[in-house]
């Protein structure tokens, strides 16, 4: 305006002078204020029109509530008239929406997202729509938002989804909206499958997640893969197949052997409040996921599915209609055998085959077998039914003769050389190992553990597939591939099936060096207090198992010390077990050789008896050589009052070798020994119908002997002490066995450990 | 087929129709077999139909046979299974007009006394296909006639028997084309000029509920109805729109006048709103009009064909302001009420006629609507709509509206891009007129100069 305001000067001043130069001047003044108005114009139009759509809008927002249908008549006439503005329509989408009628709300929608694809407030609304859509919230605003989006066209679904995919700056959303995607656009996985699966594998790989079981692999493996590999359309290498199902196992197995989640979740959850919530339900929640897309229904069968699928494209050999994992593996088998005859490309694809599918089984069945044998340690498997079982040497034959057993017996260094001719596999060195190829039993009791054939079948399938993966180096070097980018070194309860397949396979030592890692990973984290039974059950298992391969190796001094570490730990049972008639029959019709093994249940009432044998076992070798051993011959007294009179027969034969000696001294008789039979046994011995057999049972006895030989006087009030200490043990016979035995193994530790080589 | 006269006449009125019904089926049934085009009743058989079906007198000599009232209803009965059982179309609805058409002679009395028998008949017991031709009767004849039929049907099913609604809301699915043309009628003969012409809620019920369950359904004899622009001279609209229309704008003024009655009364607990019921149906006619552009397109008519006329609303226009002076006249309650149902009444007004304008229900300039919108008061929807919508380019959200339908009567059409003028203009030389002077030619250039005041 103040140019016009020049301009008109400039004219008035030269209207004084020249007429024609002022006409000129005139003409460019009207030009300057016809352009300047029109920008008026245009601004004062434009505030206008605003002016009329608010109005509108303001008057459709007065008579919503009151008279909906008028609202909306005022909204419909706006609409005609300024159709291009947002704020109309997105009022009108707004009262649909909150009246939540769904096909109309699409519409409206519909048409926004053509008309005003850049409005934020579309975007907003989209977004909360996908956000929806992902969630699997069963709230009534959710499902009206989803009713929503499955009234618009198929092609607009398809482009809002691609374009809220391209908004998202999160990964995992990210993903989840393109999956969205993929799920209802089957075309759209040829262009965009792969590359999501990839997208979802380095995000994994760049977040530094620490498991397998984190939310980019679930998509991966649960929703992005069987996408892609049933996809018709698409060829993928076979080598990416392969990788892909690897990374599906992965991710089955790490979820299927997931541990129990800290306590601290289901706190959360405010259940502390609620009883009912046990240990065997508690919930898992992938960290980014929520808790109901976190379950993984059935994931075996779920990768037996992929496997199938994969199988199948990266045409391997055998059947399709094969469907479970013990088809599968002899179905291995069988190829294993044509495998040294084959070349090249088959030879390779033969082998991916064999170690993929026999890896599977066998980690499956070592899964199965670990989840009876320490069912604590996973999530989701019912620990509460029974408590771990211990893979342990069956010691039920150690009553038995010390002859039958000497004359099969390989533990003994001594006798092995002895009885080098005899015994071909004993010749070779412990760790090519005992009994192996051998069948050996394992030993169950059938009534605490119901499920014994399949757990047995379990431990019985995963070494057989173990042995198939070591049958070839090829197999080996590929399968141990696989360990290692799996790191299932780390993996607790395969190293627990690990260890008891190599004391299956007799294979101590090596057996011993496993469970010496296991026990240190085993020990309570520094940061927890107080360990709990469980905890100090578990650390048991291993120095039970430790114990009994020492004993194996026939080292029974180190055997005793860990066995009495681990009876120090325990409280003795206040009743003695009654007997398991299962347990006499079976002792009585067979003859064990000694080379059987046993699942004992990680008791204490089962630990403690065991504990007792192993005792009995170490020392009576010992106790029986030519070699006259009064102390471990005591030992072996006291221990066969355990189960009485299931030694009776060895009880006898040690009466035997100290009638024989004529004398025989063990100071703590009279501490440990309460049965009846063996004192009345005991008294007669000294009884000339006996033999008088010299006796020295009382501690310091036999000082006093040397001492009082000089006058008999002495030697009279001797035998006064023997029949008074007698007549006291008698009114002993009642006291609680096994408390008396588990102070013998606490009180008596360093003499018990010394005595033995 | 004259021939037969003789043998009809010995019988008895009821077998005389009966065989008189019988050979005229044969008789159309020959018609259209013998593919004579157009197939024309003769003249004798219409005169037999009008003596032994509608007993016209035949002449001042001979008495006419009158039939009894058990007689007639067994006729009725007879027509009906006569109609249901004939399965060809074209018979059908030569037969119906050769019973029901028009003569313009005196039978035409008897004729409509029947036929309003008849299709209220054929409601109760849903016979669709008498309904389908009474459709076609309604599009065909002067609609003082439809009127009455639909007077018939209204008095039958709305205020004789009490709760017999139900009936006749259900043909809206067995004859969807009658229903339509029902609705025609109806909105024709209640214009809402006076009490008697205010039609009864519960037949505003019924048609608020159709309306709402499709509003396609006022569109249907539209739809179903080849224009080859041959509709019957003073036949009923083909659509209810302009009718529908004039009930939503005239409501809320004419039922502010019955709803004090009643308050008189003292009855008004009982009488539920009818508020609620005219917005409702005041939706569903801006949607039916939503549905229009599409419509028309398809049919190649769009900016063709009006489905509101012009005088129509011109009518309404002007039995809007009578109403809203009298409204101002004679107003017993307060007067913010008054103002309130006043401008709801032009709110609707506006809105039907931008909605109907932008979907091309309405072929007008907005000049058209400021003449015939003249007398109205103030209100500012109407205002905004009779100037029309602003509209500018530069605004780079906006695309442009070409695609409007209004586009052409839009302000932008008639922007002055004024020629510069002379430059010995007094203007110039006359600083203080200066200031006013960029203004003056846009503000004059705006067809309409003012904008609401909102």
């Amino acid at each position: 305006m103040d140019k016009a305001k020049n301009v008109f000067l400039s004219c008035s001043f030269i209207y004084l002078g020249d007429l024609n130069k002022c006409s000129v001047w005139l003409i460019s003044l009207h030009s300057l204020c016809v352009a300047f108005g029109s920008i008026c114009l245009v601004n004062v139009t434009k505030m206008s029109a605003q002016k009329d759509c608010e109005f509108l809008v303001k008057r459709a927002r007065e008579l919503v509530s009151d008279d909906p249908c008028a609202a909306k008549a005022w909204l419909i006439t706006a609409r005609t008239l300024y159709p291009a503005d947002f704020n109309i329509q997105y009022e009108m989408y707004i009262i649909e929406r909150n009246a939540e009628r769904t096909s109309s709300a699409g519409r409206l929608l519909y048409d926004m997202f053509i008309n005003f694809p850049d409005q934020p407030i579309v975007w907003r609304e989209i977004s909360v729509i996908t956000a929806a859509l992902r969630s699997d919230s069963q709230d009534k605003q959710a499902q009206f938002l989803r009713g929503l989006f499955e009234t618009l066209p198929g092609r607009v679904q398809c482009e809002m989804l691609l374009k809220a995919t391209e908004q998202c700056f999160n990964t995992l959303e990210k993903a989840e909206m393109l999956l969205l995607l993929l799920k209802r656009f089957p075309e759209s996985v040829v262009q965009h499958g792969v590359s999501l699966g990839e997208t979802l594998l380095e995000a994994e790989a760049s977040e530094n997640v620490e498991t397998p079981v984190n939310c980019f692999r679930k998509l991966f493996v649960c929703d992005v893969l069987p996408l892609v590999i049933n996809n018709m359309d698409m060829r993928l290498p076979a080598s990416l197949m392969q990788k892909y199902m690897l990374k599906a196992a992965e991710f089955y197995i790490g979820y299927v052997t997931r541990g129990p989640s800290p306590d601290v979740q289901i706190q959360d959850g405010g259940s502390l409040k609620s009883p009912s919530v046990s240990r065997g339900s508690q919930r898992y929640v992938i960290d980014g996921l929520s808790e109901k897309s976190s379950v993984v229904a059935e994931p075996w069968e779920r990768l037996l599915d992929i496997l199938a699928v994969v199988g199948a494209r990266c045409e391997w050999q055998g059947d399709k209609g094969q469907r479970s994992y013990m088809e599968m593996l002899q179905r291995v088998k069988e190829l294993c055998r044509y495998l040294p005859g084959l070349e090249g490309d088959t030879r390779s694809r033969c082998c991916s085959q064999v170690v993929i599918c026999a890896a599977l089984v066998l980690f499956r069945s070592a899964f199965l077998y670990v989840s009876a044998v320490q069912p604590a340690l996973f999530q989701g498997v019912n620990g509460l039914s029974s408590g771990p079982w211990i893979l342990v040497e069956d010691l039920s034959s150690v009553y038995n003769d010390v002859e039958v057993e000497r004359g099969a017996a390989k533990h003994s260094h001594k006798k092995r050389k002895l009885a080098d001719g005899r015994d071909k596999t004993m010749s070779s060195d412990d760790e090519e190992g005992l009994g192996k190829g051998r069948g050996r039993h394992i030993l169950v009791n059938k009534t605490e553990m119901p499920s014994w054939s399949e757990t047995l079948e379990s431990f019985r399938i995963a070494r057989e597939s173990w042995d198939l993966l070591h049958s070839h180096d090829s197999l080996e070097t590929e399968f141990k591939k696989i360990c290692a980018s799996w790191k299932t070194d780390s993996w607790l309860w395969f190293r627990i099936f690990l260890t008891d397949m190599i004391i299956y396979q007799g294979q101590y030592r090596k057996a011993l060096s496993s469970l010496h890692q296991m026990a240190a990973v085993q020990q309570p984290q520094p940061g927890q207090q107080s360990p709990s039974v469980q905890a100090s059950l578990e650390h048991h298992r291993a120095l039970i198992q430790q114990a009994s391969c020492h004993y194996a190796l026939g080292e029974y001094r180190m055997a005793c010390e860990k066995l009495l570490d681990v009876v120090s730990g325990l409280v003795p049972p206040n009743q003695e077990p009654t007997k398991i008639p299962e347990d006499q029959s079976r002792v009585k019709t067979k003859t064990r050789k000694g080379n059987d093994l046993r699942l004992l249940p990680c008791t204490s009432k089962a630990v403690l008896p065991f504990c007792l044998q192993l005792m009995l076992a170490c020392f009576k070798l010992r106790a029986f050589t030519d070699n006259r051993d009064d102390l471990s011959l005591g030992h072996v007294v006291v221990l066969l009052q355990y189960d009485w009179p299931q030694g009776e027969l060895l009880f006898l034969k040690a009466v035997d070798k100290i009638c024989q000696q004529g004398s025989f001294q063990y100071e703590n008789f009279f501490n440990y020994v309460t049965n009846i039979d063996m004192l009345e046994e005991f008294a007669y011995l000294r009884t000339p119908e006996g033999g008088r057999i010299q006796l020295e049972l009382l501690p310091n006895q036999g000082m006093l002997i040397k001492h009082h030989t000089v006058t008999r006087g002495i030697t009279k009030g001797v035998k006064e002490d023997f029949r008074l200490a007698m007549e006291r043990q008698v009114s002993r016979c009642g006291e609680n066995l096994l408390s008396v035995l588990h102070r013998f193994c606490i009180n008596e530790k360093i003499i018990i450990i010394q005595s033995l080589p | 087929m004259g021939d037969i006269r003789q043998s009809l006449l010995p019988r008895d009125v009821l077998s005389a129709a009966k065989e008189l019904l019988y050979h005229l089926d044969i008789y159309i049934c020959n018609l259209v077999q013998s593919g004579r085009q157009p197939p024309q009743v003769d003249s004798k058989t219409l005169e037999l139909v009008e003596e032994f079906i509608l007993h016209a007198p035949k002449d001042r000599n001979t008495p006419a046979r009158r039939m009894s009232a058990l007689q007639e209803l067994q006729l009725l009965e007879i027509m009906c299974s006569c109609f249901q059982e004939q399965s060809r179309d074209t018979v059908r609805q030569l037969m119906f007009s050769a019973l029901f058409s028009l003569q313009g002679n005196q039978a035409d009395e008897s004729r409509m006394a029947l036929l309003g028998k008849l299709v209220s008949m054929a409601i109760a017991v849903g016979r669709v296909p008498i309904l389908e031709c009474a459709a076609t009767w309604l599009q065909r004849t002067h609609r003082v006639y439809c009127v009455r039929l639909a007077q018939v049907l209204v008095d039958d099913y709305c205020s004789m028997v009490p709760g017999s609604v139900p009936t006749l809301q259900n043909i809206h699915s067995a004859s969807p084309r009658f229903c339509c043309q029902f609705i025609s009628a109806v909105t024709t003969l209640y214009d809402l000029t006076s009490e008697e012409l205010t039609p009864p809620l519960e037949l505003l019920q019924m048609i608020v509920s159709w309306i709402q369950d499709d509003p396609r359904l006022v569109l249907i004899t539209f739809l179903n109805t080849p224009l080859s622009g041959s509709q019957p001279l003073s036949s009923l609209d083909v659509t209810p729109l302009g009718g529908l229309v004039r009930w939503c704008v005239k409501a809320p003024l004419t039922y502010r006048r019955d709803k004090k009655l009643v308050l008189t009364n003292g009855s008004s607990e009982s009488e539920p709103e009818t508020g609620p019921l005219f917005s409702a149906l005041h939706l569903s006619v801006l949607q039916v009009f939503m549905l229009l552009p599409n419509i028309l397109n398809e049919k190649g008519l769009f900016g063709r064909l009006a489905l509101l006329q012009m005088e129509s609303l011109a009518a309404l226009t002007s039995d809007l302001s009578r109403l809203l002076d009298q409204a101002d006249k004679h107003t017993h309650t307060s007067s913010t009420d008054t103002h309130v149902l006043s401008q709801l009444a032009l709110d609707r007004l506006a809105q039907a006629l931008q909605v109907a304008m932008a979907n091309g229900a309405l072929l007008c300039s907005r000049e058209d609507l400021r003449t015939i919108c003249s007398r109205l008061p103030h209100n500012n929807l109407l205002q905004l709509v009779l100037s029309g919508p602003v509209i500018y380019y530069n605004n780079i959200h906006t695309p442009p509206l070409a695609f409007s339908p209004h586009a052409a009567h839009s302000p932008i059409a008639s922007h002055p891009t004024h020629p510069a003028h002379t430059p010995h203009t007094p203007h110039a030389t006359h600083p203080s007129s200066h200031p006013q002077y960029p203004a003056q030619p846009f503000i004059a250039g705006m067809p309409f100069p003012f904008r609401p005041s909102h």
